[in-house]
């Protein structure tokens, strides 16, 4: 019985110290969104203060980031752009990854390396002829078919649809997972397609979180792209709406960090409704039963 | 026809009448922070629609933050706007490249043209056209905190004349700091790697008869921004740190507002927020001798007409608007800058004849202002400065980041041939 | 097997790849081919056809060999991996198996150690900049509370050796929490029985992690490390902050590959040098890959 409480106050003491190194920039970073006093932050940014509310606490910073950037459109349209890119991703990629895993086709192994080794290409490598790349692409939309994607949504989805790294995460998963149900299924006569879809992808709940959390982190902070092809606020993202404050002096730090503060919030509640898909799934009863 | 085949032909007709009426409109970016110049440029922009029925006035403001970044990346794409705004010395680059178009020929601009400041004309001009109007020109000058500079026992000058020499600057930082201001001397660290360490620097090495490039033909950075002068003006700098008269760490704008420094060396911008914090404490002190000469920084934003843009004299309408008194006057009122024609500045109150700011357009009027090296090389002349600076105040040895710089900006000539102007 | 059901067999794989594939060709490989391209000429950022681009050949690449820069970029992405690699990896492990336990609250803890995961980078970089300025920071305050005054405020920012470090700590807090995630996927897929099996033979806790987790873990382990391996090397954003919001210390001195490239693209307009840059960035980085893999042998465990 001590030993485990002993160890269950060990792993408390373990967290409470990690939690706090966690934590406490962010608490930074909320408790400064409240502080409507500007020279007062920066003041108690030197002390215990910092993580502390006191002083002028109100909701002056965001009232502020309201009034002088396009949050709330700008807000709609990162969440618009980030779901349908990480919805279409987690389909296309996971389909490309089964194929790599199942299938012993012509040039499989050649795929697998190719893809492993696009993961490497950073965006900012390959952002400039992108640019001209789109810039020459046909759309067929309301106006009919036009030339160029700048200035869309387009141009915000669907480059970043498929993802090597989300097709790796995919693929190393996939392998992982005994093929005995599919395998069973197939003897029944079933399609690939069926087994994909009803047996595989529901297995693959752990997977699909991370990859789409790891989607949408990058694209809903994405700056460099939205500020090559976007420009005012119709089709602007989030990053591009924070920028107001950056650039401009004095830096008005309260409602950067108000605004830093509300654009955490879509992120930590994807994670949040994500959380039990991390939880020990179905598979090993699964393969019992 | 049916009923509903002959609406459709009506509807029709009537879009089509609607289309040949259509206004021309004219697409307008300008940077803007969430400041009030951004207001200043939507008044402008309500108030032109309101006069011009036959053209629009679409502005776009975009965050002064990527806003190069911005213009880059439709200038590529061929997607600038018709009328966009830019800092000062990049009009020659996008001159060169032919992204921006001169602006002789319209007769709409011919008043602006012959009025604007002479600092303004020349920064505007490349190769004898007029590529850019400016609706102001800056002020760089020494702010002071009264109070602590008359503690301290430092001589403010009252006027232009009466600058301090380099000597004089070095017995008040002493001064200051020894009657306890902990860094008497406030130089906006806090900006980052950036424009205004070319902007705010480099008047230093020009007051010692340096330069950044050499400008008969600036085909060549060397000797220039390698040079002795500038040698011994970033030296100065760097001792200017490590003696503690300036925090170059610093990340808080206030150091000045809040009494760390008695002085702030800084432009225009910071006019409006200092007069609220120090009220009658704040002076204006001019930009100090550090060699034989006293010099500061001139040019600012200015306005130009893409190539991309398909009605020119529209543009050139919307210039001129812009140009006018009022125009200039609404955005100065808002940043504080110097307003760029004589019509303006006669009409301007703090730029009268006794007015707090009055020493910007003399510094301009007696040629103290220096415009920065007019070429197109001055994107590279400027990155490769700055980061000599920063380098320089870390502690790195002055001659090695200078000749690096040289380095650069002259591979930077290299690649584009010299930059020629056939 | 009808032969129409041997040709759908046959297509099944490339229908299911399809897409990706494409839409990786179009968005991915050609523009990455053109940057190839590119690297051999004098491409610039803002041109214009009187001015042209020319071919140059190797003149990009020969430039990059004597660039200081470009070494002091590769030094710096080198150390910053050797050091990020190992440490956030244990301590991605260490925090997914403490929060793989059954614990009341456990919960709590996973979403506080994923919260840093899930903030913007841009603004982690600013407030970590804010807290490591050398008087009015809190890091610095605590460093002298640790130490009991023996070290004094230090410019972390500024000082050359120190600005690599704390570049370190903060991507490291910023992020272990998704590494975190991915071991726990892959602690979730060890069957309990084993476990079980082994408590039931005695086994300590030790053991079997020793003699269940850790090869379990195998391809696991070998993926994060070599996923945090290629994320060191595209570093960016944190540093591109840091040189952005004040004076930092010489550039050079923490200036990572992607930086470089991004400042000689866009902030010096020399798009065919920086196309170089990242050519011979992919190749580098490729080749580290490969040597990670055969070294670390990883099982392939398609039949």
């Amino acid at each position: 019985m001590t030993r485990s409480i002993r160890s269950r106050i060990m792993q408390y003491g373990l967290h409470a110290l990690l939690s706090a190194f966690f934590l406490l920039p962010l608490a930074f970073m909320f408790v400064s969104a409240f502080k409507a006093d500007e020279m007062q932050l920066l003041t108690d940014m030197g002390s215990l203060l910092a993580f502390v509310p006191y002083g002028e606490i109100s909701f002056g910073n965001f009232a502020k980031v309201f009034k002088n950037t396009p949050y709330v459109r700008a807000f709609v349209n990162s969440v618009g752009i980030t779901a349908l890119t990480v919805g279409l991703g987690v389909l296309v990629n996971s389909m490309l990854a089964y194929a790599l895993a199942r299938f012993r086709f012509f040039g499989r192994d050649l795929l697998l390396a190719l893809i492993v080794a696009l993961i490497i290409i950073p965006f900012e490598a390959i952002a400039v002829p992108l640019l001209l790349l789109v810039n020459e692409l046909p759309w067929l939309g309301a106006e009919g078919l036009t030339t160029g994607w700048l200035d869309s949504y387009q141009v915000q989805v669907i480059p970043f649809i498929a993802n090597a790294f989300s097709v790796y995460l995919f693929y190393q998963f996939f392998i992982e997972l005994p093929r005995d149900l599919e395998e069973a299924a197939l003897m029944d006569g079933a399609s690939r397609w069926r087994i994909y879809w009803s047996i595989v992808m529901p297995l693959s709940k752990p997977v699909i979180a991370t990859v789409a959390i790891l989607q949408f982190l990058a694209r809903w902070g994405d700056l460099l792209w939205p500020v090559m092809v976007v420009r005012g606020d119709t089709y602007g993202t989030l990053p591009l709406a924070m920028q107001t404050f950056f650039g401009q002096f004095p830096r008005e730090w309260g409602s950067v960090m108000a605004f830093a503060a509300m654009a955490t919030i879509p992120t930590l509640a994807l994670f949040l409704a994500f959380q039990r898909w991390f939880v020990s799934s179905a598979i090993s009863s699964a393969i019992k039963g | 026809m049916n009923h509903k085949t002959s609406t459709l032909v009506v509807a029709l007709i009537a879009a089509w009448g609607c289309a040949a009426q259509a206004q021309t409109v004219v697409t307008v970016w300008v940077h803007a922070g969430p400041g009030p110049e951004a207001s200043a440029y939507a008044a402008a922009a309500q108030a032109f629609n309101q006069h011009n029925k036959d053209i629009r006035l679409e502005l776009t403001k975009l965050p002064e933050g990527s806003y190069s970044d911005q213009v880059n990346a439709a200038a590529l794409a061929r997607k600038l706007p018709c009328v966009l705004d830019f800092d000062g010395p990049n009009v020659y680059n996008y001159a060169w490249t032919r992204k921006i178009i001169p602006l002789d020929g319209f007769a709409e601009l011919a008043t602006a043209r012959a009025d604007m400041l002479p600092s303004l004309q020349r920064q505007g001009s490349y190769n004898g056209k007029l590529f850019s109007v400016g609706q102001f020109d800056s002020g760089l000058a020494v702010w002071g905190n009264r109070k602590l500079l008359q503690a301290a026992g430092v001589r403010i000058p009252a006027k232009l004349s009466e600058a301090w020499t380099l000597d004089e600057f070095n017995t008040a930082l002493k001064k200051l700091k020894q009657s306890g201001v902990p860094t008497p001397l406030d130089m906006k660290f806090n900006y980052g790697v950036g424009e205004w360490f070319s902007y705010g620097f480099s008047p230093i090495v020009q007051s010692l008869g340096g330069d950044l490039i050499n400008r008969n033909g600036f085909k060549t950075a060397s000797g220039s921004i390698n040079g002795e002068p500038a040698v011994k003006a970033l030296t100065m700098l760097q001792g200017w740190v490590k003696a503690g008269y300036v925090n170059a760490a610093t990340k808080d704008d206030a150091d000045f507002v809040k009494g760390r420094a008695a002085l702030s060396y800084v432009g225009h911008w910071t006019y409006r927020d200092y007069k609220k914090a120090l009220g009658d404490d704040l002076v204006l002190i001019p930009a100090p001798k550090f060699g034989t000469k006293a010099v500061t920084g001139a040019g600012s934003w200015n306005f130009g007409i893409s190539a991309d843009c398909k009605n020119p004299a529209a543009a050139a309408k919307v210039l001129a608007h812009l140009m006018t008194p009022a125009e200039i006057l609404r955005v100065t009122e808002a940043n504080g800058a110097v307003p760029g024609t004589h019509a303006a500045l006669a009409l301007s109150k703090d730029y009268g004849p006794n007015g707090a700011l009055r020493l910007y357009v003399e510094q301009i009027q007696q040629k103290v202002a220096l415009v920065r090296p007019e070429t197109p090389a001055y994107p590279a002349v400027s990155t490769a400065f700055a980061e000599a600076v920063n380098n320089i105040v870390a502690g790195a040895d002055v001659k090695k980041e200078l000749d690096r710089a040289a380095k650069r900006i002259n591979e930077a000539i290299e690649d584009n041939d010299g930059y020629p102007t056939k | 097997m009808k032969p129409s059901q041997r040709t759908l067999a046959a297509a099944t794989p490339w229908l299911f790849a399809a897409p990706a594939l494409a839409l990786l060709l179009v968005f991915l490989v050609l523009p990455f081919l053109m940057a190839f391209g590119l690297s051999f000429t004098n491409q610039r950022l803002v041109t214009s056809e009187h001015v042209g681009t020319a071919w140059v050949g190797a003149r990009n690449y020969l430039r990059l060999f004597d660039d200081e820069s470009f070494w002091a970029a590769l030094r710096n992405n080198f150390l910053f991996v050797i050091v990020v690699v190992p440490v956030q990896s244990a301590l991605a492990l260490m925090l997914a198996l403490l929060v793989n336990q059954k614990l009341a609250g456990v919960r709590l803890f996973r979403t506080i150690y994923f919260m840093p995961v899930a903030t913007t980078m841009a603004v982690v970089a600013v407030i970590w900049s804010l807290l490591y300025s050398p008087d009015a920071g809190v890091i610095n305050r605590l460093v002298q509370l640790l130490t009991f005054g023996a070290v004094g405020p230090q410019d972390w920012l500024r000082d050359p050796q120190l600005v690599l470090p704390a570049v370190m700590l903060l991507s490291v807090w910023q992020g272990v929490g998704f590494q975190m995630l991915v071991f726990l996927a892959g602690l979730q897929s060890i069957p309990g029985d084993l476990y079980e099996a082994a408590r039931l033979d005695g086994a300590k806790p030790w053991q079997q992690f020793r003699y269940i987790t850790l090869p379990m873990l195998k391809n696991t382990l070998i993926f994060v490390m070599v996923t945090t391996t290629i994320y060191a090397f595209q570093l960016f954003t944190q540093v591109q902050i840091i040189s952005n919001s004040g004076a930092s210390a010489p550039v050079d001195s923490f200036r990572t590959m992607v930086m470089l490239m991004v400042h000689e693209g866009f902030r010096n307009g020399k798009i065919g040098y920086a196309s170089a840059l990242s050519v011979v960035f992919f190749l580098i980085v490729l080749a580290i890959s490969v040597l990670q893999r055969l070294v670390l042998r990883e099982e392939r465990a398609v039949r």
